[in-house]
C-alpha cells in the first residue's frame, strides 16, 4: 500500500506538468491581455499598452515565457501579480486557507444532509422516499450560484441585519469566523449533497437486498445493529467515492459563491485574475487546484481500502 | 457655489470666478486665495459637522496599481483622487478651481505660469515644490515610462522651474484641453521627486495618505494630519470594501456594511432607494454615451446609405426609455457634461425614427429586401448595454436589418474594439473623458482608433484638430456642434444615449459629499459621518 501511494505520488509530477502548459497556453490564447483588459475604455495609446506588455515581458513568445515561469516555479517562485504588483505566493497561500476552510464545512454540510436524507429515503421508503427525491431533483436542478444570488438578495431586503459580509478571519475570531461561513457553505453544499444523498440511497438498497443482510436479520440481529453493522458500513465505500470526487466541484462552485459573498478565497481570486488577465496569479491558482484534487483522489483511494477489506492498493 | 452650468468651461464663468478671466490676464493671488480659503468653511458652514469616524465605500473593483503616471485602469482613479492631488481640480459642477497651484498666467497662448501653492508637503513629509512638477510631467512624457498621460500632454514642449514655487509650461500650440486634463485625477497630479515604487506605495498631497490594502478584501486610507487645507479631512479613516457581484454590493449597503456606494444600473438604483427613505441617491450629470460602434472599412457598412437606414430605422427614444426608464438623455457622440455636448433634444441629421425611409435607402443602396449585418458584439457583463442591444435588434428587424446579438466576455471584446477587427457592430459605452476633444479623437482617421475603424475624412479630422486649439468656450462648443452633426450626418457612428456612468447612493448619515461627473469620489475629503 505504500509502495501504491508512493508511485500515485509520483505520478502527480508529469500531471502538473501538463496541467501548467495547458493552463499557460489556454490563457494565452484568450483573446485579450492585461494591457487591454486594465486599460478598459480609456482611451491609452498603442505605445503605451506596447510598454505594459513589455514591462511584464508578454512580448516575448509564449514559450520563452513558460520557460522562464516553470524555472522559477521550480525554485518556488510563482511570479509576481500584474495587478497587485505582489509574489503571487503570498498572495495565495491565505486564500487557500480560506476556500479550504470553506470548502470543509461545505462538505461536512453535504455530508451530513445528504447522508441523512438518502439513509431515511433508503430505510423508510414511502411517502419519506417521495418527499426527498422530489426535493433533490429540484436542488439538482438549482445553480449553486442561483441559490447564493437569493439569500443575498432577500437577506439585504428583508433582514439587512444579518451580516452576510462580515468575513472575519479565523485566527482573530474563530466564532465570527465560522458564522460568516455558514451561508456560503449552505449554498456551496445543497447541490453537492443531493449528489451524496441520491448514491446513499441507491447504496443503502442495494446493500440491503444482499444474502448476508437476510442472513443477518434471520439470525435475530435488531434492525439497529443491522443498520450500524452491515447497511451503513457496506454502503459507506460508494459514498465517500462520491464525496471525495465531489471537493473538484466545491472547488469549483466556491469561485462564485465567494465572489457573491465576498470571502477572500482562492475562487474570488480566480475569477478575479481571468476577468483582468494576471496570468501569473491565474497559473498558481490552476496548479494549486490541480495538486489539491489529485491528493484528494489519493486520500479517497486510501480511505476506499480502509473501508472496504476486499480493496488492495 | 458657482450657478450650476452643464456646459460650462473653466475660462467662461462669472467674472469672480478666479480661472474665469479671459486669457492673457495676470491673476490676482489674493483673489484665489481667499476664494479657495473660502471653500472649505462654506461646507462646514451648512451644517454640523462631526469629526473623525470612519466611511466604508462599497467599491467594485480593485485598483491596479497607484501610480498615476504609469495606471490605465478606471478602477485605480477612485484612489489617486484620495492619495494625489494636482495643481488644479474639478468642483462639483465642473469647473476648475485652484489646488496645488494658486494662480497661473498666460502671458501668450502657448505658455503658462503657475504659482504654487506654499506649505505643502508630501505624505513622506518631503516639501513639495515645482522641482516636482517638473518630475511629473519629464516623467509623463519619458518614452520610458510608457505613460498612457504621454498622448494627452504630447503638447507640451517644456516645463521649467522657475524657483521653487513658480513653474512655467510652454505648448507646441494652443491646446484647449490642457488646463482640464492639469485639473484631472490622476491625469494632473503631482508625484514626488524621489520616490520610486508608487504604484503598491502611493505618495502623494492628497487628503488621505495610504494604510493598507487586501486584495479583493479592503482598501485603507487615513487622515493626511498635514492636508493644506485647513480644517480637512473630517473623517479618520477612509475604508474601500470591494464586492465583485452587483447584488453583493446592493446587499452589502441595505445591512450597512457599507456606508455609500455606486451602481450601474439606473433601475436597481432606484429600487434601493425606494426600500428606506434614510438612503440618498444622486446621479451626476451625464457623462458616458452608448453607442454603436461600426465597422467602417468593409461592406456593407462602408456605405453611408446603409448607415444611414440603420440610424432612421433606430428609435433612440424607445431605447433610452426602456432601458434606462428615462434617466439619461438621448445622445450624440458628446456627453452632455462636455463642452458644446448634446442636449437630448436638438435635431441632428438621421435622428429622426421613420422606417420608410431607412428602407428606401436600403433599396437605393442595393439591398431592396433587407440585409443581414451579420454579428453585433456586446459587452456581457453589462445589463444595460444588453438590454439596449435587444431592443435595437427589434428595432431594426422592422426595417428589414437583421442582426445576431454576441455578447461576449469584456477583454477580447476591448480588444477587438480597438483593433477594430470586430466583423460590423459593436457596442461598448463611453465614459467620461478630461476633455472632449479625447473623443473626438476616436472619430478622426490620424488617430489610431479612427484608423483602425476605417475612418476616411478628411475634413472631420480637420475640424476636430481646428476645435483642440480654439481656446474661447463659446466658439468651441459650437465647432463640437458641427462636428457631432457631420458624424451623424454620415453616420459613422450610431450614439443611442447618454447617462450618468455612475448613480452614487449612500445612506443619509453621511454628510457633505458631492458626487462628480469626472469619475472620482473627490469630496470624500469634505465627508463627514454621523451614524
Amino acid at each position: 500500500m505504500r509502495r501504491m501511494i508512493l508511485v500515485r505520488l509520483a505520478l502527480t509530477l508529469p500531471i502538473l506538468f501538463g496541467v501548467s502548459i495547458a493552463a499557460f497556453v489556454l490563457m494565452r490564447a484568450l483573446p485579450g491581455d492585461f494591457a487591454v483588459a486594465a486599460a478598459g475604455t480609456t482611451s491609452v495609446s498603442p505605445e503605451a499598452l506596447a510598454a505594459i506588455r513589455a514591462n511584464l515581458g508578454l512580448d516575448q513568445p509564449v514559450w520563452v515565457q513558460y520557460l522562464a515561469w516553470l524555472q522559477g516555479a521550480m525554485t518556488g517562485d510563482l511570479g509576481t501579480s500584474f495587478v497587485t504588483k505582489r509574489p503571487v505566493v503570498g498572495e495565495i497561500l491565505p486564500r487557500l486557507a480560506v476556500t479550504a476552510e470553506l470548502t470543509l464545512i461545505a462538505a461536512t454540510m453535504a455530508l451530513l444532509m445528504g447522508a441523512v436524507t438518502g439513509l431515511a429515503s433508503a430505510r423508510l421508503r414511502g411517502s419519506v422516499d417521495w418527499v426527498v427525491r422530489l426535493y433533490n431533483g429540484f436542488v439538482l436542478a438549482v445553480p449553486n450560484f442561483v441559490v447564493a444570488t437569493l439569500i443575498v438578495l432577500l437577506a439585504g431586503l428583508y433582514f439587512p441585519q444579518i451580516r452576510l459580509f462580515n468575513y472575519v478571519p479565523f485566527f482573530t475570531d474563530p466564532l465570527e469566523n465560522l458564522t460568516s461561513l455558514i451561508l456560503p457553505a449552505f449554498s456551496l453544499s445543497l447541490a453537492v449533497s443531493v449528489t451524496i444523498s441520491e448514491n446513499t440511497r441507491a447504496a443503502v438498497l442495494e446493500v440491503a437486498g444482499q444474502d448476508y443482510v437476510m442472513v443477518a436479520r434471520a439470525k435475530g440481529l435488531g434492525p439497529g445493529k443491522v443498520l450500524r453493522s452491515y447497511l451503513i458500513r457496506n454502503a459507506l465505500t460508494p459514498v465517500i467515492t462520491i464525496t471525495g470526487l465531489q471537493v473538484a466541484t466545491l472547488l469549483g462552485g466556491s469561485i462564485l459563491i465567494e465572489t457573491i459573498f465576498a470571502i477572500p478565497g482562492m475562487g474570488q481570486y480566480l475569477y478575479d485574475s481571468i476577468t483582468s488577465r494576471d496570468y501569473p496569479a491565474i497559473q498558481a491558482i490552476v496548479l494549486v487546484t490541480a495538486i489539491i484534487v489529485i491528493l484528494v483522489n489519493v486520500a479517497v483511494d486510501i480511505a476506499y481500502a480502509r473501508a472496504d477489506a476486499r480493496v488492495e492498493l | 457655489m458657482p450657478s450650476h452650468d452643464l456646459n460650462d468651461d473653466p475660462a467662461s464663468l462669472d467674472p469672480s470666478d478666479p480661472f474665469g478671466v479671459s486669457r492673457r490676464t495676470l491673476l490676482r493671488v489674493a483673489l484665489v486665495g481667499a476664494a479657495v480659503g473660502a471653500m472649505p468653511s462654506a461646507l462646514f458652514a451648512a451644517e454640523d459637522v462631526k469629526p473623525g469616524g470612519t466611511l466604508v465605500i462599497g467599491a467594485d473593483a480593485d485598483p491596479i496599481g497607484l501610480d498615476p503616471t504609469t495606471v490605465t485602469a478606471y478602477s485605480s482613479f477612485d484612489f489617486t483622487a484620495l492619495l494625489y492631488s494636482g495643481l488644479l481640480r474639478w468642483t462639483p459642477d465642473m469647473s476648475i478651481e485652484p489646488d496645488l497651484a494658486t494662480s497661473y498666467e498666460t502671458p501668450d497662448e502657448t505658455t503658462y505660469v503657475f504659482k504654487l501653492r506654499e506649505g505643502v508637503t508630501f505624505h513622506n513629509g518631503q516639501p513639495f515644490s515645482a522641482e516636482d512638477v517638473k518630475y511629473t510631467f519629464d516623467r509623463i512624457l519619458d518614452p520610458a515610462v510608457g505613460s498612457r498621460l504621454a498622448a494627452y500632454y504630447s503638447g507640451v514642449q517644456s516645463v521649467t522651474v522657475i524657483d521653487p514655487l513658480t513653474v512655467e509650461f510652454k505648448l507646441k500650440a494652443p491646446d484647449a484641453a490642457f488646463l482640464r486634463y492639469l485639473a484631472t485625477n490622476p491625469d494632473g497630479v503631482i508625484v514626488p521627486k524621489g520616490v520610486d515604487d508608487l504604484a503598491t506605495n502611493p505618495v502623494g498631497t492628497g487628503p488621505f495618505k495610504f494604510e493598507s490594502y487586501e486584495p479583493n478584501q479592503q482598501f485603507t486610507l487615513t487622515k493626511f494630519e498635514d492636508y493644506y487645507e485647513e480644517g480637512l479631512p473630517i473623517l479618520d479613516k477612509v475604508v474601500f470594501r470591494f464586492f465583485k457581484d452587483q447584488s453583493s454590493l446592493t446587499s452589502a449597503l441595505r445591512s450597512k456594511a457599507i456606508d455609500m456606494t455606486w451602481l450601474k444600473n439606473p433601475r436597481v438604483a432606484a429600487l434601493i432607494a425606494r426600500t428606506s427613505p434614510d438612503l440618498v441617491s444622486a446621479p451626476g450629470q451625464t457623462s458616458r454615451t452608448f453607442p454603436v460602434w461600426l465597422n467602417l472599412k468593409a461592406e456593407p457598412l462602408n456605405d453611408v446609405r446603409v448607415r444611414q437606414a440603420l440610424s432612421l430605422a433606430t428609435d433612440r427614444t424607445a431605447v433610452l426609455e426602456t432601458v434606462l426608464g428615462g434617466a439619461g438623455k438621448v445622445g450624440a457622440m458628446l456627453p452632455e457634461s462636455q463642452i458644446g455636448g448634446y442636449d437630448g433634444v436638438s435635431a441632428l441629421p438621421n435622428y429622426g425614427h421613420d422606417v420608410a425611409a431607412a428602407k428606401a435607402l436600403l433599396a437605393e443602396a442595393g439591398y431592396p429586401d433587407g440585409i443581414d449585418l451579420g454579428d453585433y458584439i456586446v459587452v456581457a457583463a453589462n445589463e444595460l448595454d444588453v438590454a439596449a442591444s435587444q431592443i435595437l435588434q427589434q428595432q431594426w428587424a422592422e426595417a428589414g436589418i437583421t442582426v445576431a446579438l454576441k455578447p461576449m466576455e469584456t477583454a477580447p471584446l476591448l480588444d477587438m474594439w480597438v483593433k477594430g477587427t470586430f466583423p460590423t457592430l459593436l457596442s461598448v459605452a463611453l465614459s467620461w473623458s478630461p476633455d472632449p476633444d479625447a473623443i473626438l479623437q476616436r472619430m478622426s482617421s490620424q488617430s489610431d482608433f479612427g484608423a483602425n475603424l476605417g475612418m476616411d475624412d478628411a475634413e472631420l479630422d480637420q475640424m476636430i484638430a481646428a476645435a483642440r486649439t480654439t481656446l474661447d468656450p463659446d466658439e468651441r462648443a459650437a465647432l463640437h456642434q458641427k462636428i457631432q452633426a457631420r458624424i451623424a450626418e454620415n453616420a459613422y457612428v450610431l450614439q443611442i444615449y447618454q447617462y450618468p456612468l455612475r448613480w452614487e447612493i449612500w445612506w443619509d448619515y453621511v454628510k457633505g459629499y458631492e458626487p462628480l461627473a469626472a469619475n472620482i469620489r473627490s469630496y470624500v475629503r469634505t465627508t463627514s459621518v454621523d451614524k
